[in-house]
Formats: structure tokens, C-alpha cells, sequence
């Protein structure tokens, strides 16, 4: 069975019955390596279209969850379930729970570090102490304002004013966390999430080969956000030195946020200044000044790497152009044509109520892909997976990120069709031109206007 | 016509004069789940052993299977598992209506129709198998949604045109149009019917070879609309 991703995660949702003979088929070891490989930080099985299930089904769920927190670093579990069923799981794992528990998939999104939306106010209650604290630290690292009620009255009496919460979580737990490094990007920056020892345990937890992709693909500025850690070792110093030392062939920059002193030697910190990391005290320091950032590179990720395309690129237009074709002629069930094309740097002649959403890949060839569509355009290119009639901007930006992300997949597919392998970031998407601009700006690409019903979109190419 | 009005030895003669009908037949009544020791070969005693309702619904599983492709690609399926699909089906649709004191040759032969639900998948998605699976992991939507958005029509309206083609009742095509879980009957006997079908389907959807050949989440599941039935359902089919 085929994951569904989404913000980091990926879901399985069986449906009808789970038993010991059947479990076994929906998810297997490939399924989740395929998943594993499309960057997410969480894994789970839905049980939201689960009529029955007993323990011998759950327990090889369990047992392949506790194979890949092991050997991927990510959370684990199950959502979308009702009280009974909830009720029913703990009854089988009674204080032996190494999973995490999420009712619905909305809240297991809070915990995953791809997670857009933040500050949002939260009522929590566990009747477990330390799984209140669990989850209500995890909730605050990530960006909210939980607010933990203590007794069971308590929160019965604050839910009821619902108005007054964005999200309630009360049969919900964190199993054993996923230790993995955990990264999300915020604007053109790359944000690092670290915590307890830095030793020489980091090689193995930080995903190396995300961080050289990013690199390859224009990101300028990583923030590693380090309130949690205790304390660090030789070998993190001399990881870190030599992350700093790859960064400035790239001209990026390497930030701390939060690390302090207490329990590392004073030593280390100049060490990792003379190889060109620096320091803050806050993350906002950072992501609120935007002169800042500036000098930093972070708004500047499209404009330091004009790169030119290259005869590989070149050579392989037709299957970057069949890909978006196939894809929106499936999406709107009507043929899409190629109206003209050109090789110069991307000209939006009418930049009004225009979105856009754009995707890198790298491997052996590397560059982005960018879709330009008047909104009302994206909205009926978009119309097979939303459903229904919408003004909603971020759900109409979100549906395109997801088109986007088929275009990519499809790039992925027909490329490796050619025996050219490559891997494709998360997408992107962009309210306005002037956002897509920052990034696109004095780019050269092949830039070709293409249109489906006489609804005219434009594709852009670049490096 | 003739199994209709009950006139199982004429129908065993004009069956005899089709080579690929007897060889179903023979192929279904000798499986395991029909639970006869001796193989049976003559039609006219295959008819006689299944009844007139059961001999009707075992020709209309034959039509089905004659819409079925020679080689499937989006499932992975073939000429021998779904027919055990139809006879599954087919026995546990039949123990169900038992418990239900419902006696009706239309109704006991509705069963039929839900498996050209799946060959109709098979048809209109096979050459799309790559793309589709690209869709399905970006967003949660299943094949009847992708066609209904497409087209206007769901895998059940091209059940329903199947069914009139082949001149069912009206009831058995409101039954199965309840079955897909999605359109509830406004008559409590079709829509509590089409509550046993749908669970029916996932019940066997769920099994290994089933879920191995990527049927079980072809369409969606409404467990809200099965809830009530659920434990009758459990009792009647030993579920622990």
C-alpha cells in the first residue's frame, strides 16, 4: 500500500478489517523505505476507515514501527481514531506504549517539524503527568501556546469554550520520539532542529546529503536551533567546523540559535567563530530583521545562484514539459497545449492575481521547475483534488503545492525512464509574483506558455 | 430467461452448447467453499445442486467475469482470483440474506453486479496506472472520486448502466448504488441492503490476497454508514 505525504508525514489508511493474517500485506518494508525516501518525518497508520482490528494485527504495525524509529529516526504510530478505539489500543499495550497515539491527523501535524502554521492556541490534557509535559514541550518547541489543564475537570470545564482554542488534544500521546535531526525551511532559510548532547552521534542523525542538495539548490543560510541541547563534545565541534568549512565554498552562512555555555567549553565557541559559524540568542533576532537576513543570504537564494542551464537540462526539456502536460491533462481531463517558448530569464507580462509554486530537484541533473497560473486558473487546474468551490488562498495554495508535486513526481519517473536519477525537494508556493520573484529574479531558464481549454499557464525551467 | 422462470433442465441444455459457461461452472461449484467431495462435472446437475437462484446468480458472475481483461495491470489480479472474489462474495451474500429473511432471486443475484465495479476500474484507469498512483500519494482520493470529478459519472453509475443493459431489477441497481457507500436508498430495505453489501465487500476486500492485489482501498470505506450493522455482521460472519 502507497502512503499518502503530506507536511512531512506519511499515512497509510487501511480500511475494513485488521488482523494478523492481513497486516502483514498493507505495510511492508517497501512501502515504508518508499515513503522514508520522500523526506518525511513521520510515519502512520490511520485507522479513521478501520471497522475491526485485534492485537495480532496491530502488533506487526508495531513491530515494523519500532524497526524503522530505530533505523530512520522518525515518529511512529496510529491516528484518526475514535474513543472506543483509542480505548482499545491502550488496553492491548497497557504501560508499554512505544508508539505515538494521534486522534486526528490535524494534531499529528502539530508534532511534525514541517508544520506551517504556528502559534496556535492549544488545550491539552493527558491523564499522565509526564505525557502532558511531553506532549506540551513538544508543542512549544514547535511554535504554540499549549495550554496544559491538570485535571480532567479542568479541562472539561475550559473546552468548553471552544471558541477559545484552535485545536483541543485530549486522547492523544508521544511514544518514543524519532531522534532524528528535524528540519524545516522558513522563507529561503533552512531551520535545524537539535537537542540533548552533540557528540559523535551527529554524523549519523543529520541527513548530510539533504544538507548538500539544499546547497545545490540555491539555500543560503541554515539555522541550527540549539536551546535544547546540553552540552557538546569534540567530535560535535569538529562535525560542525567541518559542515562550516563545505558552507563557505557555497558562500552560505551557519547559525546557532539558543546554544549557551554552561556546559561547553568557551574554547569550542571560538573555535566554531574562526570557521565562520555565528551565534544568536533568538530565533527572532534572526527571522525579524530583515536587513539581516539579507546579509545572510536568506532572501537572496535565487539571485546568488544564477547558474546557466546546461546541455543535460537542455536535452531533457520534452520530459520536464510531458510531465507538467500529462499531469494537468489528467488533473483537468482536457488536452494541453504548448503555445510558445523561449530561453531567456522569466517574464510575467501581467503580474495581477497570479500564484505560483515551484519545485527543485537534484541528482544527477539539478534545477527547479516553476507554475505560474492566474488564480482562477489554478483553481480549475486544481479542481480533481479539491473538490468543490473554493476562495480559500492557502487551500488553493496547498492544492497547487500537491499538483506541483506531481509534476516533480512524474519528472522523477520519466527521467528515470532515461536513466537519470534524481530526487525532488518539497515544493514551494508563492501568493504573488513578487514573492516567486525573490527566488526567480535574473534567473535564465526556457520559459514555455502552455495552456489547457484556452486557459493559459506559464512553465519556467531554470538552474 | 429460462433460469428466470425456473427452467433449470432447458437452461443446463443451452448451457452444455457453451464450452467457456460450462467450464465456469464447473470451475466455481468445485471450489472448496461449495464443499463437495466428488467433482461435479454435468451441467444439468450443477444446476440442481445450486437451486435456481444460485444457478442465476452463478451465470450473471459469469457474465461479470466475461467484461474481466485477459491480463490485469492496475490490480493485481487474475482469471482465478477474482473469480474467488465472486464466489465469495456470492456465499456470504447468500448467508446474509438467510439471516435476513430475505427470499428473492433479484436481490440474491445483486451481489453480481458490485464486482464489475472493479473491472471498470481496470478499464478506465489501467494505461494511467503510473500517473494515478502519483495522485493518489499526493491527495486522499480514491478511484470512484477521481472519476466522478472527471466525469460526472462514479464506478457505480457505470455498475448501474452494466445492470439495465443486462435488464436487472430496479431494486438490484438501487441496492448496489447504495453499496458503494456514498448514496444512500431513501427505502429502509434497499438502504439497509446496501449497508450489508458495502461491509461485505471490504470484509472480503480485507483479505490477504485482496489487499496483495491492490483492491483495498480502490474505493472508500464508510465505516458511519455500516455502524449499525456491525455487530450483526460480526455475529453472522464469526469475527473474534
Amino acid at each position: 500500500m502507497r502512503a499518502l505525504v503530506k507536511d512531512g508525514i506519511g499515512v497509510f489508511s487501511p480500511q475494513g478489517f485488521l488482523d494478523g493474517d492481513n497486516t502483514a500485506m498493507i505495510l511492508t518494508i517497501d512501502d515504508i523505505d518508499a515513503t522514508v525516501k520522500l523526506n518525511v518525518n513521520m510515519i502512520l497508520v490511520s485507522l479513521k476507515k478501520v471497522i475491526f482490528f485485534n492485537r495480532n494485527g496491530l502488533d506487526i504495525f508495531v513491530k515494523m514501527f519500532s524497526k524503522v524509529r530505530s533505523t530512520n529516526h522518525i515518529k511512529v504510530g496510529f491516528c484518526d481514531y475514535d474513543l472506543k478505539k483509542f480505548n482499545a489500543i491502550n488496553n492491548f499495550y497497557k504501560n508499554d506504549i512505544s508508539f505515538s497515539l494521534f486522534e486526528t491527523q490535524e494534531i499529528a501535524s502539530l508534532f511534525s517539524s514541517h508544520f506551517k502554521h504556528k502559534d496556535l492556541k492549544i488545550l491539552l490534557y493527558n491523564e499522565d503527568k509526564s505525557q502532558r509535559s511531553a506532549l506540551a514541550i513538544e508543542l512549544h518547541d514547535n511554535g504554540h501556546n499549549p495550554v496544559i489543564a491538570q485535571t480532567l475537570e479542568e479541562f472539561n470545564t475550559k473546552k468548553i469554550a471552544k471558541k477559545a482554542y484552535d485545536i483541543i488534544i485530549k486522547n492523544s500521546l508521544l511514544g518514543q520520539m524519532g531522534e532524528s535531526v528535524a528540519t524545516r525551511v522558513t522563507g529561503n532559510a533552512i531551520i535545524y532542529t537539535l537537542s540533548t548532547f552533540l557528540d559523535a552521534d551527529i554524523g549519523s542523525i543529520f541527513d548530510i546529503s539533504y544538507h548538500s542538495n539544499s546547497l545545490n539548490v540555491g539555500f543560503r543560510l541554515f539555522i541550527f536551533d540549539a536551546y535544547k541541547v546540553v552540552s557538546m563534545n569534540v567530535h560535535g565541534l569538529n562535525f560542525f567546523s567541518r559542515l562550516a568549512s563545505s558552507a563557505a565554498e557555497y558562500n552560505a552562512t551557519i547559525c546557532f540559535v539558543g546554544l549557551t555555555f554552561e556546559k561547553i567549553p568557551l574554547s569550542f565557541k571560538e573555535n566554531m567563530e574562526d570557521s565562520g559559524i555565528m551565534f544568536f540568542t533568538q530565533m527572532e533576532d534572526i527571522l525579524e530583521n530583515k536587513k539581516l537576513l539579507e546579509e545572510l543570504g536568506a532572501s537572496s537564494a535565487g539571485s546568488a545562484n544564477k547558474r546557466v542551464l546546461n546541455k543535460g537540462m537542455v536535452t531533457e526539456l520534452p520530459q520536464f514539459i510531458e510531465a507538467t502536460v500529462a499531469t494537468i491533462e489528467m488533473m483537468t481531463n482536457s488536452k494541453a497545449v504548448k503555445d510558445a517558448a523561449s530561453i531567456d530569464k522569466i517574464k510575467i507580462l501581467d503580474s495581477n492575481d497570479k500564484i505560483a509554486s515551484s519545485i527543485g530537484f537534484y541528482g544527477e541533473i539539478d534545477g527547479m521547475v516553476i507554475l505560474v497560473f492566474p488564480k482562477e486558473i489554478a483553481k480549475k487546474a486544481c479542481q480533481l483534488l479539491i473538490g468543490e468551490q473554493t476562495d480559500d488562498i492557502n487551500l488553493i495554495l496547498d492544492t497547487l503545492a500537491e499538483l506541483v508535486n506531481i509534476v516533480g513526481g512524474k519528472i522523477k519517473t520519466l527521467l528515470a525512464d532515461q536513466d537519470i536519477n534524481v530526487n525532488i525537494t518539497l515544493p514551494r508556493t508563492y501568493k504573488n509574483i513578487d514573492s516567486l520573484m525573490e527566488v526567480a529574479q535574473g534567473r535564465k531558464g526556457v520559459q514555455v506558455d502552455l495552456s489547457f481549454d484556452n486557459d493559459k499557464f506559464l512553465f519556467f525551467l531554470t538552474r | 430467461m429460462l433460469l428466470n422462470n425456473g427452467e433449470l433442465v432447458k437452461a443446463a441444455q443451452i448451457a452444455e452448447t457453451d464450452l467457456a459457461l460450462k467450464s465456469y461452472l464447473k470451475n466455481i461449484v468445485n471450489k472448496p467453499i461449495y464443499g463437495f467431495r466428488n467433482e461435479v462435472s454435468e451441467i444439468s446437475q450443477i444446476f440442481g445442486i445450486l437451486g435456481v437462484s444460485s444457478s442465476q446468480q452463478t451465470v450473471h458472475n459469469y457474465m461479470v467475469s466475461l467484461l474481466s481483461p485477459s491480463k490485469w495491470v492496475l490490480f493485481k489480479l487474475n482469471s482465478n482470483s477474482f473469480h474467488e472474489l465472486q464466489a465469495q462474495l456470492s456465499r456470504k451474500w447468500k448467508t446474509i440474506l438467510a439471516h435476513l429473511e430475505i427470499n428473492d432471486i433479484d436481490i440474491e443475484s445483486s451481489i453480481t453486479l458490485l464486482p464489475a465495479s472493479i473491472i471498470v476500474t481496470e478499464a478506465l484507469f489501467s494505461d494511467k496506472k503510473a500517473d494515478v498512483e502519483l495522485l493518489r500519494a499526493t491527495s486522499d482520493i480514491d478511484f470512484n472520486t477521481i472519476l466522478k470529478r472527471l466525469c460526472g459519472l462514479d464506478l457505480f453509475d457505470v455498475c448501474e448502466k452494466i445492470g439495465k443493459k443486462w435488464e436487472m431489477s430496479d431494486t438490484v441497481i438501487k441496492i448496489v448504488q447504495a453499496a458503494s457507500g456514498e448514496k444512500p436508498s431513501e427505502d429502509s430495505i434497499v438502504n439497509n441492503l446496501g449497508k450489508w453489501m458495502h461491509l461485505l465487500l471490504f470484509y472480503e476486500l480485507s483479505q490477504p490476497t485482496f489487499i496483495e492485489a491492490g483492491l483495498n482501498d480502490f474505493i472508500s470505506f464508510n465505516v458511519d454508514y455500516v455502524e449499525d450493522i456491525y455487530n450483526d455482521f460480526a455475529t453472522l460472519m464469526e469475527i473474534e
